[in-house]
This record gives C-alpha cells, structure tokens and sequence, in this order.
C-alpha cells in the first residue's frame, strides 16, 4: 500500500537525483568543453571531475530504478519505509565520501577504478580507501535494499511464480504481472552484481592493506569489475523498463499488459544473457579465454533480442492506430523506447568483436551507453517523476512548455550523442583530457557536444522545476491530515 | 572506405529509420479515433519480428565471428617479432625481449609492408592501450596492455609510411599525452 511515508521518502529521492543529476551532467559539460578547448583545466581537475561523472551517475540512475519500482512495488506487495530511508541515508553519506575523495582528495582512477591504478596513488593517499570505502557504503544500502524488495516479493509469489514459470504451462492460477517478472530478474542481477562488487572490493582492500605481501591477477579484477559495472547498468535500464511495463499502458488509457509464455520466456533469457554479456569489455585482452570472448558476442547480440522483439512490438502494437491519450509521462517514456533501441543498435555494433576491433575505448563507447542512458532510461525515470509529482499534488495540468521541453530534450540529447558518435568513427580516444593535433576534430566534436548538452541539461531544469514544486506538496500540512 | 565509416552510415541509417518508424506510429495513434482499431493479428506479427531478428543476428555472427583478430593470421608465422612495454607514460618498443627489471629505452621499430608482424605488448604498471593509427588518424589495430600478461597482436600492414601509437585505456593523468611511434617502409626495398 502507497502511504505518505513512501510518498515522502520517494519525493526525497526524487529531488536529490534530479538535483544531483544536474550538477553531474555540468561536469561531463566541463569536460566536453574543456576537451573542445572553450576552458582549459588541469588534467587532475579533468579527471577527478570524470571519475566523479561516471560513479555518481551509474549510482543515481541505478537508485532511480530502485526508488521507482520500490513505490510501484507498493501496488502489490508491502514494502519496507524504513529499509528505503536506510538506503537513501548510506547513498547520501556514499555520495559526500566519493565527491570528497575525487575532489579534496584528487582521486582520479576514473568510474571503473580499473586495477592496479587506484594503487598508483597520484593524489591525496588517503583519497583510495575514502574512495574504495564510498563504494561500499553505496553496496551495503543497496544490497540490503534489494534483499528487503526480493524478500516483499517472494512473502506472496513463490520463485517460480516470480520468474513467472506457470506461465510456461496451461492453466495456472496465479498470474505474474509483467512489472514482478521485470522487477524480479532486474533485482537478482542487481544482487548478483552487489555480491561481485564485495568480493572486488574485498580483494582490493586485501592488497591495499597486506603491505605488498598480497597482490590480485589484473585479468581477474578486470573480470569483476566489468561484471560489476557493466551489469549494474544494464539492470538499471531493466527497471525503467519495469517502470514503463506497470504506467505506459495506465497513463495511456489503455488495458495492461499481460505476461505470456513468451513475454516470461523473454524475460528469463534476458537474465542470463545480461549476466554474461560483460565478456565484451575484455575483447581486447587476447589472454582472455576465446571461448568466452564468443559468449560475449553471442549474448550481447541475444541480450537485445528479448527488450526488441517483446517490449518495444508491445509498446508499437499499443500505440499503432490506437487512440492513446498522450501526455509528458507517456511522451517520455515512448522517446525513451527510441533512445534505448538507437543506443542498443549502437552497442551491437561495439560488441561485435571484428568491430571492437577500431572502435574499443574510443568515443564511440560513451556515444551508445549516453543514448540509452541519457535518452533512454533517464527518460523512463522522468516519465516516472512526472507522473509520481502530478499524483502527489493531484493535479495534471499541462504545463504550457511541453512541446519546448520535448523538443530541447530530443535537439539536445540526440545532438550530444550524435558528436560521441561521429568523433568514434574517427577514432577519437574516450577519455582524454585534450586531443592531440593529430586528432584535432575531436576538438570541434566536443566543443560542438558541450553545446547540445546544455540544451539537454536546460530540458531537465523545465522539467526540474516542476517536479520538484510538486513533489514538495507531499510535506506540506494537508497531506498529513489527508493521510 | 575504411571500417569505421562504414559503421557509422549504417548506424546512422538505422538510427534514422528507427526514429521515422516512430514517429510514423506515433502519427497512426495521433489521427486516430476509432477505438479497437489498433494492429491486425499482432502476435503474429511479433513472433515473425522476433524470427527475423533472430535470424539476422546468426547471419551477423557467422559473418563477422571468423573476422575476430583472434582468428586472423593465425595459421601463420610471424616474419617480424616487436616486444612493447607500456609504462606511464610512454611504450618502450624493442626488436629483443625486455627485461621489465631493466626495461632500458626501447628503439625506433622499422616493419616492411606485407609482412606479417607480431606485437608481444604488455604493461609495467597499469592497464594501457595500444592502438595503432595511420597518417589520416584511423585505428588500424590495437590491444591491451595489461600487467602480468602478454597479449599477442598480429598485424600485417599495406601502407607504407609513419603511424602514431596512442594509449587507449585511461592510465593517470597524463594519459592523453602516452604516445609512441613507428614506421612501415616499402615491401620491395626491404627485399
């Protein structure tokens, strides 16, 4: 049940991450900038200010997710108030010990902390454990958080029940809604990818404090790392997707949707190709087994074929020539389908090794992960957003600047990534501070990106504003006796 | 044309398709103001979605798997061995092994055309990359350099003339200026 309790620890969350989001995007705009030659920073300034980009937005949008479909969650099963503000507390203190770190500290091993460089130490040698303990904190509150949603979950659905096996067979009783089955495989990776992060950072600390008596294999932590983080994304786009599964078809006017054989079965495999498509960060280490950089490509290009063929044909057979009631919530979330299918293709393309080839870690990386992050799961929680705030205020006014945000986001967003993608092509090398003369367009690229994501980052502030108004009601005295 | 031009027009023609397919349906819902008009036989139609989208992905594998570098050149013998040590900040090149205790200065590494060569490349510190460019700036081939491993990069060049080696994994702070070099001469004046 949705109670005033969730509704305001879910208006806390969502101010923070817009307000946070904001400030993180200035920084990648800094950085663009700076690699356009329109500022000039140092490279430890440009580098913290990266290391900081990358975490701090990894966490924000996989928190968004979490929020989300913890407050939808509250449609069918009871959810815990108190292990969410446990979560919201150890993100926020996570968050103070990383910006400390990359700031005052000048740690700058960037978002990966890519072994042995955060033993490097080129900054403040305190700024390493702060970094590596700010990590944890962020796991600690949102391992318990996903433990407590699964533990809700499976109070009233049994295991299969939650991966929807019934659905396999005739005659079943209970029906899956598709927004647990999503909810459901996005958590157990969400968890699986928790548990890889302790046992990284458990190795790290190990080194870190063994006095050079221990020292860890480079190709294995490059494993876990990139277990860690690749999937951790991914999972979190999985659950704006859940999000989109539970209010597209709501806002819309439209019945919901239902769980099928093939929608369970789709589901299933998407676990398993997520958690093996990580294999496609190591084509480039040769040493790497070739067996499972094929499982790399192989489920990389099978990952997408569930989200494909299942969840954008439901969105497209619900759209198509029917009468939809559209609005910001559904509009956002419709863009977001566009972004998430764009930055999928843009991502098959990388993760086809012969490919990977003459695009690894250029800016060809960051152009696909921005589409469907930027232009696609920030939209779905925007979608989310908007919705929760004009439930909370009880209003739904159309605001008057509607086609102006959407036509800022759309100009900003696919111009910004639209640079990432060009400068890829022409092998511009992803993080550097300043280009050489002999890769110069990448200059004009960034300066030219820089541009289109201010654009971007004023659609937020339209948005921004509004939300936040909203979402503001939800303290005020009428809402206390309301409740 | 290159590899990577390519890529970038067939991803920008889809990218534009899929975007026009969008905003076709979201016009379809926008005109329309027949309740249960909607789609015909839509399970259908995404059962035969999901076989052609199953299909074209086996079609993409089975082309561009033996494609991978691990595959190429690899029934053949090096003519031309070149040991690389990244290090922060610069790649130490040599035509001998390197000792990583003394790992010295390296030298300036000279390949004949057509010649396949063999890039033993590891690293002394941290992760780094090793990316070969052309005199136009476009990757031709790289690696990972990565402590405790040796990766081994196969390559046979065409053109003849001077190529850039830039590092392509984030490795401090001056990672944007790690760079190295090397020169491909004519196939016929080293025979």
């Amino acid at each position: 049940m949705i109670n005033l309790s969730l509704k305001r620890v879910t208006s806390v969350w969502i101010i923070a991450i817009l307000v946070v989001f904001v400030i993180t995007a200035i920084f990648g705009i800094t950085m663009r900038f700076n690699q356009g030659g329109d500022i000039e920073l140092s490279p430890v300034t440009f580098f913290s200010l990266m290391t900081a980009h990358g975490v701090t937005m990894v966490g924000i949008w996989s928190v968004a997710g979490m929020m989300a479909v913890n407050y939808l969650m509250a449609r069918y099963v009871k959810v815990s108030t108190a292990v969410n503000v446990f979560a919201l507390v150890l993100t926020v203190i996570g968050l103070v010990m990383l910006w400390t770190s990359t700031f005052v500290g000048y740690f700058h091993a960037g978002w990966t902390f890519l072994y042995p460089l955060p033993f490097f130490v080129a900054w403040e040698s305190w700024a390493t454990p702060l970094f590596l303990y700010s990590i944890a904190i962020f796991g600690i509150g949102w391992t318990v958080w996903t433990v407590a949603m699964l533990m809700q979950i499976y109070k009233k659905y049994s295991l299969a029940q939650s991966f929807a096996w019934q659905h396999f067979k005739r005659g079943y009783l209970v029906e899956t809604p598709p927004f647990i089955l999503i909810t459901t495989v996005s958590l157990i990776g969400i968890l699986i990818c928790l548990i890889t992060a302790v046992i990284l950072l458990v190795l790290l600390f190990a080194e870190y404090y063994s006095n050079g008596t221990f020292t860890n294999d480079a190709l294995l932590i490059k494993n876990l790392t990139y277990f860690f983080g690749h999937t951790i994304i991914n999972e979190a786009l999985y659950l704006g997707v859940a999000t989109l599964y539970e209010l597209f078809p709501e806002v819309s006017g439209r019945p919901k949707f239902k769980t099928t054989w093939y929608v369970a079965l789709a589901w299933n495999c998407t676990l398993v190709f997520v958690l093996t498509a990580f294999f496609h960060h190591l084509y480039m280490d040769f040493v790497q087994p070739v067996g499972l950089q094929l499982v790399g490509q192989f489920a990389s290009y099978f990952a997408s074929l569930p989200s494909a063929a299942v969840t954008v044909f439901s969105i497209v057979i619900l759209v198509y020539k029917n009468p939809i009631k559209w609005s910001l919530t559904n509009t956002l979330f419709f863009i977001g389908v566009i972004g998430w299918i764009i930055g999928g293709f843009g991502a098959v393309i990388d993760a086809t090794i012969s490919n990977n080839f003459v695009l690894h870690n250029t800016l060809w990386v960051p152009a696909h992960f921005h589409t469907y992050n930027a232009m696609g799961n920030v939209l779905f929680s925007l979608a989310f957003f908007y919705w929760v705030a004009n439930e909370f205020a009880g209003t739904k006014v159309v605001p008057r600047s509607e086609k102006l945000r959407i036509g800022l986001l759309l100009i900003g967003g696919f111009g910004f990534v639209l640079m990432f993608y060009i400068a890829g092509a022409y092998s511009i090398p992803r993080r550097y501070s300043v280009y050489p003369d002999e890769l110069a367009l990448g200059r004009n690229l960034a300066s030219y990106g820089g541009w289109f994501a201010t654009i971007y980052v004023i659609a937020i502030l339209l948005f921004l504003g509004e939300i936040v108004n909203k979402c503001l009601k939800v303290f005020s005295p009428r809402s206390s006796a309301a409740a | 044309m290159s590899l990577q031009p390519k890529l970038l027009l067939i991803f920008l023609f889809t990218a534009g398709a899929i975007a026009i397919t969008a905003w076709f349906i979201y016009s379809t819902s926008k005109l329309s103001s027949q309740e249960h008009g909607g789609m015909e036989n839509p399970l259908r139609k995404r059962f035969t979605a999901f076989i052609i989208l199953f299909a074209l992905s086996a079609v993409f594998l089975s082309i561009t798997i033996p494609k991978s570098p691990y595959f190429r050149f690899s029934g053949e013998n090096p003519s031309h061995v070149v040991f690389i040590a990244a290090k922060q900040y610069n790649f130490i090149m040599s035509n001998q092994a390197i000792d990583p205790k003394k790992p010295g200065g390296g030298e300036d590494i000279v390949i004949p055309a057509d010649e396949l060569v063999e890039f033993r490349v590891t690293s002394l510190d941290v992760n780094h990359g090793f990316g070969i460019y052309d005199s136009r700036g476009e990757i031709v081939a790289q690696t990972q350099a990565m402590p405790g491993y040796v990766n081994r990069l196969r390559w046979r060049f065409i053109t003849p003339g001077h190529y850039n080696i830039f590092c392509l994994e984030y490795c401090g702070n001056a990672h944007s200026f790690m760079r190295g070099s090397l020169t491909v001469t004519e196939a016929a004046a080293e025979k």
